[in-house]
């Protein structure tokens, strides 16, 4: 169990550094294709198309990462007014919900990977690319964090800081 | 359904999921599921809303706003940042809240270079707040300027969003454009006003220090090594975007870049500050992008169902006078805006609020621009402002958004009162371009 | 009554979207209590490039969208880019009906109309362009402006520098030089007010536009045979209304723009075959290879070809 979660943690991780390798990417990409234009030859257009689908990956490899960070913002403007135990209550039941948002996301994400197999579907750009190989970051974003999410739910610390709105 | 129940359905449940604590994200991606369940056939709904999410974040038109939060935590963690203000302090310190006015006049000479408020926040933010924290101004000293001006970004051009709405409402784009100097730079004075107003009725918000006299020779010294590498950073992304070396959308590229290299120059380039840097940038980033992911199909939805278009033609349908008219126009943009994106919206609203004011007889460049001022505004009105989510990305961590709120509002009475002066004035927006 | 529910690709304030919606119109007035289109909206409701899976799948009843949009499901569709002719022959011809049988196959839609045809592309330039010794445009130098479909078409043949842009970039690209030319249809410049920095308009045009009215299958099998005739006999008359409709507002267009001093530049003899013919052929290779890929195979390129384009019409 114990090699479970330090191989788990390894993937969240990696996951994490991955996405900010893709937003350095991002700055060094364009002022290689901007160099290029300048200097009178022709950018890659890969290099226009990879800093579209960068967005999108660095956003779902780091997503769940964000949840264990505490990092998604939320708003405790009407929960800091209930009383402590109540809060407590609330916090656990609000991180259920996410896990089950997550897991219907999971789910559906998964479906549509094998649809987008099935159908042999292309995001059409400067290539043809396809779709799988994007939307297959629904299905690993939406599990982890549902996995992320049930740490509050089930685990000592709390999502919400229960501390009359202090830590929104 | 009808509009009204399916508006009060999307809305009443967001809104209840957010009230309830549940990240903002994650509760747009619920009222989503909900939404794609009842409006778009159930199961298979749902698949669409991430095929939706999908178009809505591979787009060009996100990448700058990272950019531009590694360009301000670059600042920060390097202490680039801290120099420059330390001169600036070194200064001007016996000035009330100057450094509320050195965002808004840095503000707004960077909304000339910036088209996008996401980014212009981003910089400002992480580059402004937690130096204005460390020298004891109150939050809305620090957080309210860099609201307000994060909007102006898309009044001043140039500006992708204003190009955009002149050719839906098939206006003139350089006059909208040009339309749109005059106000952005009245907002400005505002927003300068409003601060000398704060810090008359609170002095403790930004604190002043005691300066002690500096030869000339001195104060130049300060400025030509702590103030002028800083700001040329910022006036060479300006100069290679007006000499067309890179776009608007590339320029946050170059931004980061040159403060790369400036700091490995002054010899503060770490290790250990370019890591924090990035995982400060990438924290930003995800909160904002999980966000747009949520909130574009949520504006889809409240368009799709119905819900959005039924509450235009409902309000239109009255027989009023042009100007209680206009009223109401404005007033649906900011009701919509509160929840809605700012491109949705304006493909909504230009079809059916363009015929309308050409019939009440308004200039179409002038109702362009009191447009752009409702969708301004909208980046920062609770409860969805998109700006104001990025404001807390970048904020202290004890910082809660009712900080924020009331950090925002006054700056939003700027704009109202932009407005009202439009309408009273309406050569500010019409001189410049006749 | 039948309803279907529709969305369009492009804003409601585009030339293409109101040819659309008079589409619905008719459809409307022609079909009174036995069809009705509800129009759901444009982008705002559905993303432009997300339109197609929601037809698909039965999201949404109608789109009327670029069928380059779904060029990795229905490569078929760039027999309509490189046509030469209007939907009104290709209806003719039995064209229309073989691209309508490969939507039922390939997609599960009912391929119903091919509007607003006729319409091609030009290249156009802020700068005079130049011309080599055998009259064949000279790109070197050019910052020109790509888009995915006619990409092959520029690189390849043409061996230009292509700069990915999207659409609401480009008014600022022209601006300030990022780039000085694109291609774009023969309508819709002034609209964009593009024509404040472009100057110049190369012919011959290249191209077709390939905006199509999709139905999903299972939803039209459901619909009463009267709803069908009506819905159909109104997509066949809007094929041909529509070809005039562009042609006057071309025409009106290319007017205003020479009036503000658009230039007209036209490449001669052989070196306007070649270039049409590049444009063609870039595309076609295109087709060709992407239909081997899918199970069908390529077997229908030769028909298509013959169906979509016609070698006479080029003389
Ligand atoms: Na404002
Ligand atoms: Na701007």
């Amino acid at each position: 169990m114990r090699l479970l979660t330090r191989a788990y943690d390894t993937v969240l991780y990696a996951m994490a550094s991955v996405a900010a390798a893709m937003l350095i990417w991002l700055m060094v990409s364009i002022v290689i294709s901007v160099l290029m234009r300048n200097a009178g030859f022709q950018p890659y257009a890969w290099l226009f198309t990879s800093s579209e689908y960068a967005v999108l990956y660095l956003t779902m490899l780091g997503a769940p990462w964000l949840v264990r960070e505490k990092g998604h913002v939320h708003i405790e403007l009407v929960t800091a007014t209930l009383p402590a135990a109540m809060q407590r209550l609330v916090s656990r039941g609000v991180a259920l919900a996410c896990v089950g948002v997550s897991l219907i996301l999971a789910w559906k994400g998964l479906e549509l990977v094998l649809t987008n197999i099935a159908r042999n579907d292309y995001d059409v750009r400067a290539y043809y690319f396809p779709r799988w190989m994007l939307t297959i970051s629904f299905p690993i974003c939406f599990s982890l964090m549902a996995v992320e999410f049930a740490r509050f739910v089930f685990g000592k610390e709390l999502l919400h800081s229960g501390q009359a709105g202090v830590h929104e | 359904m009808d509009w009204y129940e399916a508006l009060g359905l999307l809305l009443g449940s967001i809104m209840f999921l957010m009230a309830l604590g549940m990240p903002v994200a994650l509760a747009f991606l619920a009222a989503n599921i909900l939404g794609a369940w009842i409006f778009m056939g159930g199961e298979r709904g749902i698949s669409q809303l991430l095929n939706n999410g999908l178009g809505s974040l591979t787009s060009f038109a996100l990448v700058p706003i990272p950019l531009f939060l590694l360009m301000g935590e670059i600042f920060f963690y390097t202490g680039l940042g801290e120099r420059m203000f330390n001169a600036i302090d070194r200064l001007l310190g016996k000035l009330p809240g100057r450094l509320s006015y050195v965002t808004v006049i840095g503000g707004t000479g960077f909304s000339t270079l910036s088209g996008s408020s996401m980014g212009s926040t981003a910089l400002l933010g992480s580059l402004m707040v937690p130096e204005m924290n460390k020298r004891g101004y109150k939050k809305h000293m620090s957080i309210g300027p860099i609201l307000g001006t994060g909007g102006l970004a898309i009044i001043i051009p140039p500006s992708a969003l204003a190009v955009l709405l002149a050719t839906l409402a098939q206006i003139d784009v350089g006059a909208l454009l040009i339309a749109g100097i005059i106000p952005g730079l009245i907002l400005a004075c505002l927003y300068i006003g409003l601060i000398y107003v704060q810090t008359k009725i609170d002095p403790d918000a930004a604190p002043a220090y005691e300066v002690s006299p500096m030869p000339i020779s001195a104060k130049l010294m300060l400025v030509l090594r702590d103030v002028v590498p800083m700001m040329g950073v910022m006036v060479l992304t300006v100069i290679g975007m007006i000499s067309g070396f890179f776009t608007p959308s590339e320029a946050a590229a170059f931004g980061a870049l040159g403060v790369l290299i400036l700091a490995a120059v002054f010899r503060c380039l770490t290790v250990e500050a370019i890591k924090n840097s990035v995982i400060g940038a990438l924290k930003v980033t995800l909160m904002a992008y999980l966000i747009v992911f949520g909130s574009a199909t949520f504006s889809q939805l409240l368009a799709f169902s119905g819900a959005s278009s039924g509450l235009i033609h409902w309000a239109t349908s009255f027989d009023l006078a042009p100007i209680s008219m206009l009223l109401v126009m404005f007033g649906v943009l900011l009701i919509l805006g509160m929840f809605m994106e700012q491109i949705s919206m304006m493909l909504l609203t230009v079809p059916i609020f363009f015929p309308l004011a050409a019939s009440l007889g308004f200039d179409p460049v002038w109702f362009g621009l009191i447009m752009l001022l409702a969708l301004e505004i909208s980046f920062t009105t609770p409860p969805f402002g998109l700006l104001l989510f990025v404001m807390k990305g970048v904020s202290p961590p004890e910082t809660t958004m009712r900080e924020i709120y009331t950090a925002a509002f006054p700056f939003i009475g700027c704009s109202l009162l932009l407005v009202v002066l439009l309408i009273l004035f309406p050569q500010l927006a019409l001189w410049l371009p006749g | 009554e039948d309803t279907i529910s529709a969305v369009h690709a492009f804003p409601e304030t585009l030339i293409y979207t109101k040819s659309f919606l008079k589409f619905v119109d008719e459809v409307n007035e022609a079909g009174q209590g036995v069809v009705r289109i509800d129009v759901r909206g444009g982008p705002e409701a559905i993303g432009m490039f997300q339109q197609a899976d929601a037809v698909r799948d039965g999201i949404v009843d109608m789109v009327y969208t670029a069928s380059s949009f779904y060029g990795g499901t229905v490569p078929e569709k760039d027999a309509l880019v490189a046509s030469n002719i209007t939907a009104v022959e290709a209806r003719a011809n039995g064209g229309i009906a073989l691209i309508d049988q490969i939507h039922q196959e390939k997609m599960g839609v009912k391929y119903l109309g091919w509007f607003d045809s006729g319409v091609c592309y030009n290249l156009w330039t802020k700068d005079a362009p130049k011309l080599d010794a055998e009259g064949n445009l000279d790109i070197s130098g050019l910052k020109l402006r790509g888009n995915a479909v006619y990409n092959a078409f520029f690189k390849d043949y043409l061996g230009a520098q292509v700069i990915d842009l999207s659409t609401t970039d480009v008014f600022a690209g022209l601006e300030r030089g990022v780039v000085d030319a694109t291609g774009w249809t023969q309508i819709g410049l002034i609209d964009l007010k593009w024509n404040e920095f472009l100057n110049y308009r190369i012919e011959p045009c290249f191209f077709s536009t390939d905006l199509g009215v999709i139905v999903n299958l299972e939803k039209w099998d459901s619909l009463s045979d009267e709803s069908k005739k009506i819905l159909q006999d109104v997509a066949i008359a809007h094929e041909k209304s529509s070809v005039e409709e562009m042609r006057a507002k071309r025409d009106e267009d290319f007017a205003a723009l020479e009036a503000g001093g658009m230039q007209v530049i036209t490449l001669e003899g052989a070196a306007a075959t070649n270039y049409l013919a590049a444009a063609r052929e870039k595309t076609w290779d295109r087709m060709k290879g992407l239909m081997a890929e899918a199970p069908q195979g390529d077997g229908n390129y030769d028909t298509l070809i013959s169906h979509f384009y016609d070698a006479d019409a080029d003389k």
